[in-house]
């Protein structure tokens, strides 16, 4: 419920960002350059006079969608690959989960690194590699979760009464596999905000002047001892964001265990 | 039969590390000819950039490049680097020990909070202690490791005073100061695997405390200390080690950022500077490397498990 309720506050920053957010987040303002907090700017300012929450609250809506896209993508693709694998088996089965086994063998953070060296630094770029680095887990996930789907009576029916292959597995075979997803998507999106923060942190995610919680943590680092809130604020952003996630994740798994549930 | 099964994992490495190889190099070229815009900009004449590509090779066909960049490889020849012009094979092997020390101290700090926490979770299952963990568990793995990286900075280098902000000496040349200097990045590095590893073992003790030879062993009137330790411990060690073996090759990504902000010439710092500086063969050896070495901790660990269980051998024989 706890991380529901954060998941939901950090949904509702990003998407009334404009509304909640004092001030507008790129207004440079030299004459109040590295302050405290104050009933003006109630987490101080950056090194620009920039305001540090209104910054921190438009950072949530890039984070939230980069992490909705790229898990999107990696969703998309990896249960795609995932269901069509567990459904002809076999030499194509062997040769995609093989490829999927490799790609999952390589950390997280280098293979992003290595997408956005072959593709070039941007938010766009960010979402196709964060979303990359996600297939295999889907594609894993669902075709274990598939293969014991596809043993289930009701799709021997639909096989008898002609329905096509895509027709089965979307039809059929998805809504069935749904619950296992659901819960990986909920701790894929926590994992697509770190490493999000983290390109944008190293420089290859988000661009300033446009802030991300990585690129503003970075600058916040450059002036932590004049001002730690500029560095903290959006250390403490990721933190509250990545643990609602996570704790709605363990929370679906609780209640959607499909050992418990059983699905199959 | 175990040194057979342990020779077939070390040969199972050639594959892997040519399939990393193939996954690398053209992950790295998803777009033909950015090698050359990225490191000379958008705004270059094509006959500056065709200049460049001939100089480089990089006007052949992709598979060419390929062949040649692995047979060169293999004889530890990446290339030179597009920034400095000097030879990058050099720069990687020496930056290898560096990254390796500081994976190795990064799990190390996650083995030695995760597993014993881990356990006492699982023996105390349901009390105070055991929710308590559990929930720090939760908010440990929710702080990217460059945040923990900052706050460390920010209370125990710079308000307090205990160690420095950062920098590298060899082991060789001062133990004590390089422990001191690696001690911040190794708790920022191995802080959120700490939570992973605990998360883990507590579920497989769980799992195994429960089963019934535990039941029987304590029916049998061996001691609830000597059934964790001696019974239970063991067994949980296995999902626990295929686990610990991902985090510890997870490491090495961290190794990116985490020797970054301390300043540490490791490879990670090296993949940071190809990255900012577009040095494609930089880029390239670097993140093979790390590659490389993901794929022999991955086998190494493969190797210790069937030391621990030796099921895994029988199973895989039959």
């Amino acid at each position: 419920m706890l991380g529901l309720s954060i998941t939901i506050a950090v949904l509702l920053a990003a998407i009334l960002a404009g509304t909640l957010a004092p001030h507008p987040p790129l207004l440079i303002d030299v004459s109040s350059q590295l302050q405290g907090p104050s009933s003006a700017h109630l987490l101080g300012t950056d090194q620009l006079g920039r305001d540090t929450l209104s910054r921190a609250i438009y950072a949530s809506r890039v984070s939230i969608e980069v992490a909705l896209i790229s898990v999107g993508i990696g969703a998309f693709f990896g249960v795609a690959i995932g269901s069509v694998s567990a459904w002809y088996g076999g030499a194509l089965d062997m040769a995609l989960m093989r490829c999927m086994d490799i790609l999952y063998s390589f950390p997280a953070i280098l293979l992003a690194i290595a997408i956005m060296g072959g593709l070039g630094t941007s938010v766009v770029n960010a979402m196709i590699a964060i979303g990359i680095i996600f297939i295999p887990g889907f594609a894993r996930l669902s075709r274990a979760a598939s293969l014991v789907v596809l043993k289930g009576q009701f799709v021997d029916a639909a096989r008898a009464v002609g329905m096509s292959t895509h027709r089965i597995l979307i039809g059929e075979v998805l809504p069935n596999i749904l619950p296992v997803l659901l819960v990986q998507v909920t701790s894929a999106l926590a994992g697509a905000i770190i490493v999000e923060s983290s390109l944008s942190f190293i420089g290859l995610g988000t661009q300033p002047p446009d802030p991300s919680w990585g690129n503003m943590l970075q600058q916040g680092r450059s002036f932590i001892q004049q001002d730690a809130w500029m560095a903290l604020t959006p250390g403490v952003a990721i933190f509250v964001a990545v643990l609602g996630l996570n704790l709605l994740g363990d929370g679906l798994r609780d209640h959607l265990d499909p050992r418990l549930r059983g699905w199959s | 039969m175990i040194w057979r099964r342990i020779g077939f994992r070390l040969l199972a490495l050639l594959p892997i590390l040519f399939a990393s190889s193939v996954v690398v190099f053209f992950t790295l070229n998803l777009v033909p000819g950015s090698a050359a815009s990225a490191f000379l900009g958008n705004h270059q004449t094509p006959h500056t950039i065709a200049v460049f590509n001939h100089r480089y090779g990089l006007d052949r066909p992709l598979v060419v490049q390929y062949v040649d960049w692995v047979s060169h490889a293999i004889h530890g020849d990446f290339g030179q680097s597009l920034q400095s012009q000097d030879a990058v094979g050099p720069q990687v092997v020496s930056r290898i020990p560096i990254t390796l020390e500081l994976a190795g101290l990064g799990m190390l700090v996650a083995l030695l909070i995760g597993l014993p926490l881990g356990i006492v979770a699982a023996v105390r299952r349901g009390r105070r202690t055991d929710i308590g963990l559990s929930i720090i568990a939760v908010g440990g793995m929710s702080i990217p490791n460059f945040v923990v990286a900052t706050v460390l900075v920010l209370v125990f280098a710079l308000q307090l005073g205990l160690v420095p902000v950062g920098g590298y000496i060899p082991f060789s040349e001062d133990p004590l100061r390089n422990l001191t200097l690696l001690a911040l990045p190794a708790i920022a590095l191995g802080l959120a695997s700490s939570t992973i590893l605990f998360r883990i073992m507590r579920s497989s003790m769980l799992e195994v405390l429960e089963s019934d030879y535990v039941r029987t062993a304590t029916a049998k009137g061996v001691s609830f200390r000597m059934v964790v330790l001696r019974h239970a411990f063991r067994n949980a060690l296995i999902p626990f080690l295929t686990v610990a073996g991902l985090e510890f090759a997870g490491l090495f990504g961290g190794a990116v950022i985490i020797e970054q902000i301390f300043l540490i010439p490791g490879l990670g710092s090296y993949v940071y500077e190809a990255v900012q500086g577009r040095d494609y063969f930089v880029l390239l050896a670097s993140v093979m490397v790390m590659a490389t070495m993901v794929v022999v901790v991955n086998a190494l660990v493969d190797i210790a498990a069937m030391f621990i269980d030796p099921r895994r051998v029988a199973g895989e024989a039959r």
